[in-house]
């Protein structure tokens, strides 16, 4: 059956059609018969894994108040994944704003706004979907293959969850559009949506550090205990993870909010979103207050510092995507500070996270500014050695990794100064581990695809990751105040003795002129 | 004691560079100080090739690159110093803005800042840039990008200028302003090299022209001394230069 052209569905094939081709790019360039090899070893791997994770369900839905730790524990899955899809939505609504793409094209022509607005938010809740079912579903399958059928409505349940949340970011992103005006709305709702997606992560964090009482007493509150059960479990908030619970009525009602959430979305911004695109087209770089300009920075250093910091900071895109990264990477600390308990083992609990935290971030800006040059052949032209300019990018790098780490850094200094001693010498060495990797084993591309920058060179990702993990073992055994905190470290030395440049490094720039 | 003649502002002798196929091939120039030079060709003839090796881009397979006597291969560092390169497409950071660019610029080439600073103002006004100083480059035409970078590349006061194709894309009046400042430079003492395949603008601004093909000099000259070459006195560049370049082509 063909699709009428410019219709609703034949917009949206487009865009998904789009998102797959972004999907395939994930691959660096496999052919589709490998990449179809590829995902289908993931799928069984994951199912084999959410195999005895489904078993260990079955084990507390059986038990004693099963339903009721299976509704806590649908209700904080629930809290995770809708702040990340309207997070995702809010991002991606923005991109499509502000980034040169089709959608000027697409609005040109004779289609209606609201229909390619339509496509663009159904293809926005299709990727967030996809990017929590990788996780999810599995494990509802497993449960299925053990004749839990009911699992089963996690399906409708997470593509409603697919479509309010879009809808629910399209709403946001145009709210703050709104709000902040065309110039200001693109870091308003970068910040904004970092902030969404990772609320429940922050909360968690907030929640760990409450006494044991107050946390007992939250607990009992989402799992319900007695009558608050009752009007808890009834509540409207709770009306999706009743649906993902298998319950008739709330599948019906949750389906159909989603679907209404998803369509009024599309309905009420699409003339809104076509004119920001127009409106946002024409804000891209506008003029900033004439405020007085200080005098020119003198000398290399102070240069290439000023002008790496200016490209950071006007990336509000990249900075949300790099805080997003840092921020999910706390959940961490609260397994190890759970394992180990605040005031026996503070350094175990966070130090090792810190030093990870550290190693991410000096592993992506290192990338953004060396790799993601935007005008690598101007610099080759410049009086100056690759080193000097190399050297100068990471300096500049080191000035917010410190300024985002000093505040956790200190606080640890205080509660525990030996973790803090520990960690401020284990976070250095992994942030210098992590510019120096990506120093030596450069891979140009352009600066967005910071995020997925290890899908040009596995081996480097590898590296990075491996070197980051060693450290942070490192930083967790040497609070405990043993001397085998060296196995780690030394480790950590060869990872990086294999990672050294062992030939001239190559000139990127020996490629054919264009005449 | 004779007085030693001034180095060339560029010398090269049996360049070479292959990739897949020779790109230049044994060719030899030289230009003059203070001359402007206009460097024409067909598409593929090894144009760009040749001025991005001088800009130290791309390393010659064989060959010597002597820029005002520096060699290019030996001291890349002093002959960048006195060297600028514009490529056909801008090299800019789309989120900064003009003067943030400039500064950036001033700084890799160590420009005393006050002194940056008061040439980035002066060049901003002379190209009509200065109600755009404060807007990112991300918005800019791509004439308004192109006299950026032209800014840029003038802001270290190059001794040898080299433009490819820097007036592909402008408007008749963007053209104008910056054809009257390499004019300018010129006057004052700058040699630029410049790539066009708007012959007009060579026949007009050149005070040699020089004619490659497949990587070699064919023809070289003033106007006059390729017309007299050429035997056609009367004959516009667009004339000779494709007389020379078919003849060649059916030699070949």
């Amino acid at each position: 059956m063909s699709l009428r052209q410019g219709s609703f569905l034949w917009l949206a094939k487009h865009d998904l059609s789009l998102s797959w081709r972004g999907f395939e790019g994930l691959f660096g360039g496999a052919s589709r018969r490998n990449i179809i090899l590829i995902v289908g070893a993931a799928i069984v791997g994951v199912h084999m894994l959410a195999w005895p994770v489904a078993q260990w369900f079955a084990d507390i839905e059986n038990g004693i108040g099963g339903e009721a730790a299976l509704t806590a524990f649908f209700a904080s899955g629930l809290a995770f994944v809708l702040p990340w899809i309207v997070a995702q939505s809010m991002t991606a609504t923005t991109r499509a704003l502000f980034t040169p793409g089709d959608l000027e094209m697409i609005l040109t022509s004779p289609v209606s706004p609201r229909a390619a607005l339509a496509a663009k938010v159904l293809a926005i809740a299709f990727d967030s979907t996809a990017s929590v079912a990788v996780l999810v579903l599995p494990l509802a399958n497993a449960n299925v293959l053990a004749g839990r059928t009911h699992w089963l409505a996690l399906y409708p349940a997470l593509l409603s969850c697919g479509l309010f949340g879009a809808g629910g970011g399209l709403a946001l992103a145009m709210a703050l559009f709104a709000i902040a005006g065309p110039r200001r709305a693109r870091m308003v709702s970068q910040v904004a949506a970092t902030i969404v997606g990772g609320g429940f992560v922050l909360s968690i964090q907030v929640l760990s550090a409450l006494p044991e009482s107050m946390r007992a007493w939250l607990v009992d509150l989402i799992q319900g205990s007695g009558g608050q059960a009752i009007s808890l479990t009834r509540s409207v908030l709770l009306l999706p993870v009743r649906a993902a619970l298998g319950l008739f009525d709330a599948m019906i009602q949750w389906g159909l909010t989603g679907l209404i959430a998803f369509a009024l979305a599309a309905l009420v911004f699409g003339e809104t979103f076509a004119h920001a695109a127009v409106v946002s087209a024409g804000s891209v770089g506008a003029s900033r207050h004439d405020r007085p300009r200080q005098a020119f920075h003198s000398g290399l250093g102070p240069a290439v510092r000023a002008k790496e910091l200016r490209l950071i900071w006007r990336d509000p895109w990249l900075l949300s995507q790099i805080m997003l990264q840092v921020i999910y990477t706390l959940p961490v600390s609260v397994i190890l500070l759970r394992n180990g308990g605040v005031t026996s083992s503070v350094g175990i609990a966070f130090v090792p996270t810190i030093v990870v935290v550290g190693a991410q971030l000096a592993g992506a800006l290192a990338w953004i500014a060396l790799s993601g040059e935007d005008a690598p052949e101007f610099l080759a032209t410049a009086p100056v050695t690759r080193a000097q300019i190399d050297a100068r990018k990471i300096e500049a790098i080191g000035l917010p990794i410190a300024l985002l780490l000093s505040a956790p850094l200190l606080a640890l200094a205080f509660v525990s100064p030996w973790s803090g001693f520990c960690a401020l010498l284990f976070t250095g060495a992994a942030v210098i581990s992590s510019a120096l990797i990506n120093l030596w084993r450069q891979s140009p591309s352009h600066r967005a695809k910071v995020l997925r920058r290890h899908s040009q060179s596995k081996l480097v990702g590898l590296i990075e990751h491996l070197a980051s993990i060693l450290w942070a073992v490192g930083a967790g055994i040497a609070c405990l105040g043993s001397w085998t905190a060296l196995i780690p470290v030394t480790l950590a030395g060869a990872v990086l003795w294999f990672a050294r440049p062992r030939q001239p490094r190559q000139r990127r720039l020996n490629s054919p002129a264009s005449a | 004691m004779p007085e030693k003649p001034p180095p060339a502002a560029l010398c090269l002798r049996n360049v070479c560079k292959t990739f897949t196929q020779p790109a230049v091939a044994g060719l030899s120039l030289e230009v003059a100080a203070g001359e402007f030079y206009a460097l024409l060709g067909p598409n593929g003839a090894g144009k760009t090739t040749t001025l991005r090796m001088v800009a130290g881009l791309l390393p010659p397979d064989s060959g010597e690159i002597n820029v005002f006597g520096i060699d290019v291969l030996r001291r890349p560092i002093d002959a960048k110093r006195i060297v600028a390169w514009l490529p056909d497409e801008p090299m800019l950071y789309d989120k900064l803005d003009p003067l943030e660019y400039l500064e950036f610029v001033a700084g890799l080439w160590g420009v005393e800042s006050r002194h940056a600073q008061n040439l980035a103002h002066e060049l901003l006004e002379t190209l009509g840039l200065w109600p755009h100083r404060r807007q990112r480059c991300e918005s800019f035409s791509r004439g308004t990008k192109q006299k950026v970078a032209l800014a840029g590349a003038l802001v270290h006061e190059p001794r040898l200028l080299m433009l490819d194709e820097p007036l592909t894309g402008l408007d008749a009046a963007t053209a104008r302003q910056v054809k009257d400042l390499l004019v300018e430079r010129v006057r004052q003492g700058a040699t630029i090299i410049l790539t066009t395949h708007i012959l007009e603008v060579a026949e007009r601004l050149a005070d040699r022209i020089g004619i490659i093909q497949h990587g070699r000099l064919i023809a070289q000259g003033t106007l006059d001394e390729l017309r007299v070459a050429g035997n056609a006195e009367q004959a516009s560049l667009e004339d000779l230069f494709l007389a020379l370049t078919s003849k060649r082509e059916r030699a070949a």
